[in-house]
């Protein structure tokens, strides 16, 4: 029907709730998390052979069943693009879903639990895989479905319960905008296919439905991406949050936002290039001040890592707006390395939350006495994300600043080198409170967390070390998904 | 036959009407309406679209998105008013200014 892998973890998600039902009868609670972890094992072997594929023929092109002409079809078109964010997204699913098997052991309606989790990893690769506007459409309010779901997952207390209101109202609302633009693109060219979109649209209407249609397209997009005037859903439901679903909101589906907004942008609107990319530029600049600013002021270690994500949002929205091969490859980098260095630091937090139960900077000071493994790998990543040099997120950071500067956009760099250094200070602020502190009273009474919760913990802090002194393969990667977006 | 604009034009008033329930109204169910007026400003799009294309021609792409959507949006308004049923039970209320307890 789709594409192998995307099949399989349809199947996988669809299938879940019986095995999770079954296994709970009999007992065996940890099956269900192994069920999802296996499955997408198996997911990752048939996207290895997808990649042979793609790497052969450079696009693979999926047409639906349909009673249509091509133009009208539903379609996948997998290029190298899609392919290198399917495997990150299966990649940090799979040390969420490893985690989740210790970390969400007590908690009820955990059949649900991995079900939802594979879903959002489905709706996620569809989105990246699909080739036309409709198809998109479906595999993100599938994203979005699940992600409202697992944000209040633990009904039971009332900030999960606030914050997804708040998220489902907001996001939603931009599901809607991206609709409307999806009916005006419909109206414009009687079709929604990308490729058909671009040839359509190619000499620059004049009227103002096109940059209206542009508007809501990055208002719509914007949202889910926590571009700084629509930001303000992301803090909470981050922190609201269960920890491995926090990792996985902020590392990847965040991005996904973010993707899909360039590839519809490049693909549909490129006869508006110059409107669009001076937009998004400042949008930009203005997402790495407000989240810089914003997790400065925070006494909540989640909170805190989720202004940060949003300041690497405008680092990624910035090298995309550059539009050059260099800014894409770095922005292509910088998400995967992004990816994994949240990922590690949210789990981290997940383990400091598990001990203690609380979120509250203050109240964990000085914990490292107690839980030295987890404390480490914390400063690890913060290390790492704060882009101090030989580990992976300074190479990608540096490398977005110098496709700035050489597209000529010096003042911009500037000011996100200025970002660069302003975000040291909290995460260093970070690694001092958590590490260096006198312990408080909770922290002394700690213990170290559970060897199944520091396993995937410790494989991303190596990953990460790894990709910081051996860049090389995964900038190629990056570049080789780069052309593929750009057309090249 | 009315013209095509007057659909469009509509469509995008609907759209303003919703973000303005957005804005302004307090009741979480009143909300969950204004997302529901939202979504049918772009599907009276696009079926005003799909029976204009050309004249005497209905093109059937756009009621199949129509009809996908409307489920889609199905889904989202029972996750959302299952939220609103368990924001009541923790709150006792449904105005949603009393939901405040989170910072910015």
């Amino acid at each position: 029907m789709f594409t192998l892998p995307l099949d399989v973890l349809l199947v996988f998600m669809v299938a879940s709730p019986v095995v999770g039902r079954v296994a709970s009868k009999r007992g065996y609670r940890k099956v269900q998390g192994i069920y999802a972890l296996l499955s997408l094992f198996a997911v990752a072997y048939f996207l290895y052979g997808l990649y042979n594929e793609v790497a052969e023929y450079n696009i693979v092109l999926i047409v639906g069943q349909l009673p249509f002409k091509p133009p009208l079809e539903a379609c996948l078109q997998i290029d190298m693009f899609g392919v290198f964010m399917a495997f990150l997204y299966v990649i940090i699913g799979l040390f969420a879903i490893a985690y989740s098997i210790k970390f969400m052991e007590c908690e009820s309606g955990l059949s649900e639990y991995y079900t939802l989790v594979l879903g959002m990893i489905a709706g996620m690769t569809g989105i990246v895989f699909s080739g036309d506007f409709f198809t998109l459409f479906v595999f993100w309010e599938l994203m979005c479905l699940t992600s409202y779901a697992l944000v209040s997952f633990r009904k039971h207390k009332w900030e999960p319960i606030e914050a997804g209101f708040k998220y489902i109202i907001m996001s939603a609302a931009g599901s809607a905008t991206i609709l409307l633009s999806m009916s005006f693109l419909y109206g414009m060219t009687g079709t929604l296919n990308f490729a058909a979109l671009s040839s359509r649209l190619t000499n620059p209407v004049s009227d103002g439905w096109l940059y209206m249609t542009l508007v809501l397209v990055i208002v719509g997009f914007g949202i889910k991406t926590a571009i700084v005037p629509f930001h303000t859903w992301l803090p909470d439901a981050h922190s609201a949050a269960p920890s491995p679903i926090s990792a996985m909101l902020s590392g990847v589906m965040v991005q996904t936002g973010a993707c899909a907004l360039i590839r519809v942008l490049l693909l549909v609107f490129g006869s508006v290039q110059p409107a669009w990319q001076m937009t998004l530029v400042f949008l930009a600049v203005f997402t790495m001040f407000g989240g810089n600013f914003m997790a400065l002021l925070q006494n909540d270690i989640k909170r805190l890592l989720a202004f940060s994500t949003i300041a690497h949002m405008g680092y990624i929205l910035f090298g995309f707006a550059i539009v050059s091969h260099q800014g894409l490859t770095a922005s292509l980098f910088h998400i995967m390395n992004h990816a994994i260095m949240k990922t590690l630091l949210f789990l981290c937090a997940g383990g400091f939350i598990y001990r203690t139960g609380t979120q509250d900077l203050r109240k964990l000071e000085g914990i490292r006495g107690a839980m030295p493994v987890t404390s480490i790998l914390l400063a690890v990543g913060a290390v790492a994300i704060a882009a101090v040099p030989p580990l992976g997120g300074f190479w990608s950071e540096w490398m977005i600043v110098s496709a700035g500067i050489e597209a000529g956009m010096l003042l911009f760099s500037v000011l996100m080198v200025l970002n660069m250094l302003l975000s040291i200070t909290y995460y260093l602020r970070l690694v001092y409170t958590i590490n260096l502190k006198e312990p408080t009273s909770i922290s002394e009474k700690a213990t170290e967390a559970p060897v199944l919760l520091l396993i995937p913990v410790l494989i991303l802090a190596l990953l990460c070390i790894f990709i910081g002194i051996y860049p090389g393969p995964f900038v190629a990667w990056a570049q080789k998904a780069a052309e593929a977006i750009l057309g090249m | 036959m009315i013209p095509l604009s007057y659909y469009v034009w509509c469509a995008v008033a609907l759209y303003l009407i919703g973000m303005y329930c957005l804005v302004s109204k307090r009741n979480m169910i009143k909300l969950v309406m204004g997302l529901e007026i939202l979504v049918n400003a772009a599907h009276l799009n696009f079926i005003a679209f799909s029976a204009y294309r050309r004249a005497g021609f209905i093109d059937p792409f756009g009621h199949s998105i129509v009809i996908m959507s409307i489920v889609l949006t199905g889904c989202v308004t029972a996750l959302a008013l299952t939220i609103v049923t368990y924001a009541y039970k923790h709150y006792q209320t449904l105005d949603v200014r009393k939901l405040r307890r989170l910072k910015w």
